[in-house]
């Protein structure tokens, strides 16, 4: 089987010949040391006030974003594939280059949704990007932004189509490239606005929650068919619906704001003929049966420090879900030992890959995630991974 | 009085601002000098809250509202509390470690440890090992809270807890740790004396610190 054989018949709960395995590569820093490649310190060239404004200019610029963008994730495919795995992620975000007197850096990322993205960058000049608070925390800033942002949606849509398009064209050969239409609804809802002002708005003025939720939804139907233009056979979509002990909010209140969208999201993607598979972190037990009700296909990530396990996942959810990743990234695949790494593949290879649906992978990516332990699951997932796997 | 008092409790309970506020006030008519037992039925209802969120009852997005409802309620209450009637239970230093800025967890824990009785210094994001250093020996608290959400931060944890050391502080602060990016185990690690998993553990443990 090659590697989208393997990948396509896990994902129809049936026994490739041995189970798949996913990198969730996307940080330079990972990029960068799998590729030997060197990093363009933009952080330390906006620190510098001479290069401040030139660095800026370019980095607001669409080409250049789009093609720094590119390369970053064709290097994830590039790392990927060399490390040995079956498919990547692969995500398209657009952002601005704002000042903001907050910052540590004098400058700050705004999203086209209305968000704030810190940048930071390692000692080797490596960017990462976090977010970290709101732009629309008030009915009346938020109503203004989506007015004022209007063309930004369109061309959020337009790049990200030709972003997957061309990695699936470039790699779809070597690699099974799996499109990610992020951030989610539920995120893009309440992180523009904040989650304390969102989840005052969600019991004091209801009416425009539904309205947030309604835009999100229709936009984010945009960017799935553009992501799906591409030729991508799976389909990520990620909203974190849980924290470190539980779901964010309330699973019926999800189910009454959000389910529907949920619903039209799988549906799209199966009028299409892909698959959907759902990303979010935290503890989100409560959340599995939705997700088999709303029509995902699958999850990816189930974080083990949230206290995730896929033996746990897999008895309740049994074959309704593909599952995918698992293996943490606190510990294992930041320092663990070849042994640990070992002892945890096969662990997760026992508890969820009988009769195919499962998917090994890291549980998520951050730049601290280590090559040589990603190595080191990828050869024990070959080792370990051959189909039949016994009970 | 007593029926209003519960009147005060089941509609902070039952997520109705409007109601919880109008409770207050009317427990306000009835004299200044209820406004104790007032803050008394506050605790007592996020008390409850925290218990339904412990158990997995109630969700992070009720503990948020309800933490607003009674933010609102206390400063309608608290200018009538006579001198020594609000018995503090400590200053508790609080910040989000070096090169993070997310503060939504820092936040939640401030409201409910506020409510619960104890002064709160808070240092904000993005938070210095000086800063941090610096306000201990200021204020000289009962404890040092640090919260951490990105792994790539985590680091700066252990570093302030040997900041501590170095200057000689460490012995007489307690400190606890909570965030997505660290565990129970990594708090040990580190040296910290407790790790939170949410707000609510995490108020808990301040509290039976403060009660030695």
């Amino acid at each position: 089987m090659n590697f989208k054989e393997r990948f396509l018949t896990a994902m129809n709960h049936e026994e490739p010949d041995r189970v798949p395995v996913m990198g969730l590569i996307m940080d330079p820093a990972t990029v960068n040391e799998i590729l030997h490649r060197r990093a363009v310190d933009f952080p330390g060239m906006l620190r510098k006030p001479f290069l401040r404004g030139a660095t800026r200019r370019l980095l607001n610029t669409n080409w250049f974003w789009n093609r720094m963008y590119y390369d970053n994730f064709s290097g994830a495919l590039d790392a990927s594939i060399q490390l040995g795995f079956d498919a990547n992620w692969t995500i398209y975000a657009m952002m601005q280059l704002q000042p903001d007197s907050d910052s540590p850096l004098g400058v700050v990322w705004h999203d086209a949704f209305g968000r704030v993205w810190e940048m930071g960058s390692d000692e080797k000049g490596n960017m990462s990007v976090n977010y970290t608070r709101a732009l629309c925390d008030t009915e009346e800033r938020w109503e203004a932004w989506v007015e004022q942002k209007a063309p930004l949606f369109d061309r959020l849509v337009a790049n990200a189509t030709v972003f997957h398009k061309r990695l699936v064209n470039e790699y779809g050969d070597r690699i099974l490239p799996i499109g990610y239409a992020a951030p989610g609804i539920f995120e893009n809802s309440w992180q523009a606005i904040g989650f304390v002002n969102f989840t005052k708005l969600v019991y004091e003025k209801p009416e425009f929650v539904r309205r947030v939720v309604e835009f999100h939804t229709e936009l984010y139907l945009r960017l799935l068919e553009g992501v799906m233009e591409s030729g991508v056979e799976v389909v990520l979509g990620g909203d974190d619906l849980g924290q470190k002990t539980g779901p964010l909010m309330r699973p019926s209140l999800i189910e009454k704001l959000y389910g529907e969208s949920y619903r039209r999201v799988a549906d799209l993607v199966h009028r299409h003929g892909r698959k959907f598979v759902f990303h979010s972190c935290g503890r989100i037990y409560k959340f599995l049966d939705h997700f088999v009700d709303w029509g995902f296909d699958g999850i990816i990530t189930m974080e083990p420090t949230a206290g995730m396990e896929l033996a746990r996942v897999r008895e309740q959810v049994g074959h309704k879900l593909v599952l995918i990743g698992n293996l943490d990234v606190s510990h294992l695949l930041v320092r663990g030992s070849r042994h640990e790494v070992e002892a945890a593949v096969k662990k997760a290879i026992g508890d969820a890959a009988q009769g195919g649906g499962y998917v090994l992978s890291a549980a998520h990516s951050h730049p601290f995630v280590d090559p040589q332990r990603l190595r080191w699951m990828v050869e024990a997932a070959h080792r370990y991974g051959r189909y039949p796997i016994a009970a | 009085m007593d029926e209003l008092l519960e009147k005060l409790r089941s509609s902070l309970l039952e997520l109705d601002k409007e109601a919880t506020l109008e409770a207050v006030r009317a427990v306000l008519q009835q004299g200044s000098d209820h406004a104790e037992a007032g803050v008394e039925a506050v605790t007592d209802a996020l008390d409850q809250v925290g218990r339904r969120f412990q158990d997995g009852d109630w969700f992070l997005g009720e503990l948020v509202y309800s933490g607003e409802i009674a933010k609102e309620a206390m400063e309608l209450l608290s200018p009538h509390l006579s001198a020594g009637a609000d018995k503090r239970l400590g200053t508790v230093v609080v910040g989000t470690v070096q090169g993070d800025m997310h503060d939504l967890g820092k936040n939640i824990f401030i409201t409910y440890a506020r409510s619960a009785g104890f002064d709160i210094v808070d240092l904000g994001t993005d938070v210095t090992l000086e800063q941090f250093a610096k306000a201990v020996l200021e204020h000289q608290p009962l404890a040092l809270g640090m919260s951490c959400l990105l792994t790539v931060s985590a680091g700066a944890v252990g570093r302030v807890i040997e900041e501590l050391d170095r200057r000689g502080v460490r012995e007489p602060v307690k400190v606890i740790v909570g965030g997505a990016a660290l565990t129970e185990e990594f708090a040990r690690e580190v040296g910290a004396d407790a790790f939170a998993p949410d707000a609510v553990t995490g108020t808990g443990i301040i509290r039976a610190w403060s009660q030695g």
